[in-house]
């Protein structure tokens, strides 16, 4: 049986053969299957070294250094670690949070969750393309926030933000610390943590082609006096979990070495390949979108000037969003507007901050594009897509049926 | 979601998609397409026969998969069927032969108002 055409990138994206072998020599006996944590032994020390390596090899591909690295497993986590330590941290300076709506639920569910435990926060609505004016973060700034936690490109839209203006709004504020979920940008788009201004930011290895189940959180040790924020100190977080004191104290757990060495390997490949990757799967959303435009009714969600090429969400006219990704689903592996938590979809919260009524909200499709998508991919796409959109509007009773 | 074999079957069937015209035809519908599920059924009766039969029936639906796909049994089912303002088969019984979610259950009601309202012909009993 074929398998559906896979455009779901922006979900999770295949492990690169490369990286998988280099994964599979550190599991096997004959291999670096040592605990990096052990310095008694040749074995430790040479998972170690590939955990260094590694570390070196994420830090070169976003601009950071590597003492600035922190293990985690996935971006999740590391979001959770940035929110929660900040206000930990910060709690006796401040209890103010700024977000914006369209966050992933990876940072809205903690900010609720300290909400609940009696922060403020204050939710930024973009504007109908997606985008977050900086000038909205400069207002909703108060003497006593201690984050912003804006993501780099949106995960549903693919919507670019303009993190580098937030940044040197954050550094004049003086208190308010820069957290940045860039889970969807390395190997989309160039990302340089030490001159967008950023504080913390969180990594994902799995959207870039490195294994599922490990991640990143890029910890500024940057002295102020070194950069353009020099009346402040490095962030500091408190820590959540705690045994071994691993990843200076901040992530305490036996390092996996096969997935940390995935991830270097995944992001060193993304970092050279993802210029002329991009040029050539814009051509791809462009014929994807010109396709799918042609079958009527179709809305583009986000501001196509300012998203990243391997994403395009599509909002389609009369027909209803489960059936929509059911009628695609046998020979398409897309994702839906819906967040289907439940037997009920919920239109995307995403979408409905963009100004999308429900209909629209839940009708939408997401494409991502990926490494390994070709023309006749997209061309199946299209005519897939198309296929469904007449058979739903017949049977909906929108085409003159 | 999954969805059992008879529901996507039914699902991606639209022979009995549709309208009909005519005399003898009567035309009932439900729900919105704002609030997400919207049926309308449109049944021809038999009246040559005088049996009090349905000779024909289309549907018509926007919503889910099991909506879509439960009207279209309906539709496809309808025909000799005795006129009579209720659906063929229970809303229990469809709601078990499709595997429709409880959370979805409300739907097969709009179903069902949808065929009694196509089903509201003169000197028919209500």
């Amino acid at each position: 049986m074929n398998r559906a055409v896979y455009l779901d990138y922006a979900a999770t994206t295949p492990v690169d053969p490369r990286v998988a072998a280099a994964m599979a020599q550190c599991l096997t006996a004959d291999g670096e299957f040592g605990n990096p944590s052990s310095m008694s032994h040749d074995y430790g020390d040479a998972a170690a070294d590939l955990v260094e390596k590694a570390r070196a090899r994420v830090a070169a591909s976003v601009g950071a250094s590597p003492g600035e690295i922190i293990w985690t497993s996935g971006a999740t986590e590391a979001n959770n670690l940035a929110i929660f330590g900040v206000a930990q941290y910060y709690r006796e300076h401040g209890r103010h949070i700024v977000t914006a709506r369209t966050e992933h639920k990876a940072v809205l569910d903690p900010c609720r969750e300290l909400e609940r435990r009696g922060w403020r926060v204050t939710y930024l609505i973009p504007d109908r393309g997606g985008v977050i004016d900086p000038a909205q973060v400069a207002a909703a700034l108060q003497p006593d926030t201690v984050l912003v936690s804006l993501m780099h490109v949106n995960n549903e839209i693919g919507v670019i933000q303009d993190i580098a203006s937030v940044g040197a709004i954050c550094a004049r504020h003086g208190s308010a610390r820069l957290h940045v979920d860039a889970a969807q940008s390395v190997g989309k788009l160039g990302v340089d943590f030490a001159h967008l201004g950023v504080d913390l930011m969180s990594l994902s290895a799995h959207k870039a082609y490195g294994p599922k189940g490990i991640g990143a959180l890029i910890v500024s040790r940057r002295g102020r006096g070194e950069t353009r924020r020099p009346e402040r100190e490095p962030v500091q977080l408190a820590a959540l979990h705690f045994g071994g004191g691993q990843e200076r104290g901040l992530r305490a757990g036996t390092l996996a070495t096969h997935q940390v060495v995935g991830m270097g390997l995944a992001f060193e490949l993304a970092h050279e390949s993802w210029a002329p990757e991009a040029e050539r799967i814009a051509e791809l959303r462009e014929r994807l979108w010109r396709g799918l435009a042609a079958h009527g009714g179709a809305i583009r969600n986000g501001d196509p000037e300012r998203s990243v090429a391997h994403l395009i969400n599509v909002s389609f006219e009369d027909v209803e969003g489960e059936s929509l990704l059911a009628a695609v689903r046998p020979r398409l592996a897309v994702s839906t507007g819906s967040a289907c938590t439940s037997a009920l979809a919920e239109p995307s919260y995403v979408l409905r901050a963009l100004g999308r009524d429900d209909r629209l909200s839940e009708s939408s499709l997401r494409f991502g594009l990926g490494r390994f998508t070709t023309p006749s991919d997209i061309d199946t796409a299209v005519a897939v897509v198309g296929l469904a959109l007449a058979h739903l509007r017949k049977v909906g009773g929108t085409c003159g049926a | 979601m999954s969805y059992s074999e008879l529901t996507l079957r039914y699902f991606t069937a639209d022979a009995f998609a549709g309208v009909l015209s005519g005399p003898d035809t009567h035309r009932g519908a439900a729900g919105s397409r704002a609030q997400g599920t919207w049926v309308q059924f449109d049944v021809k009766a038999d009246v040559k026969a005088g049996s009090g039969t349905i000779a024909a029936a289309r549907f018509l639906a926007f919503g889910c998969p099991h909506t879509i796909a439960v009207s279209a049994w309906i539709a496809a089912h309808a025909v000799g069927l005795a006129l009579r303002p209720a659906l063929p088969v229970s809303v229990a019984e469809l709601s078990e032969r499709f595997d429709v979610p409880v959370e979805k259950r409300g739907r097969l009601l709009i179903i069902e108002d949808a065929w009694i309202a196509a089903m509201k012909m003169p000197g028919l009993a209500q």
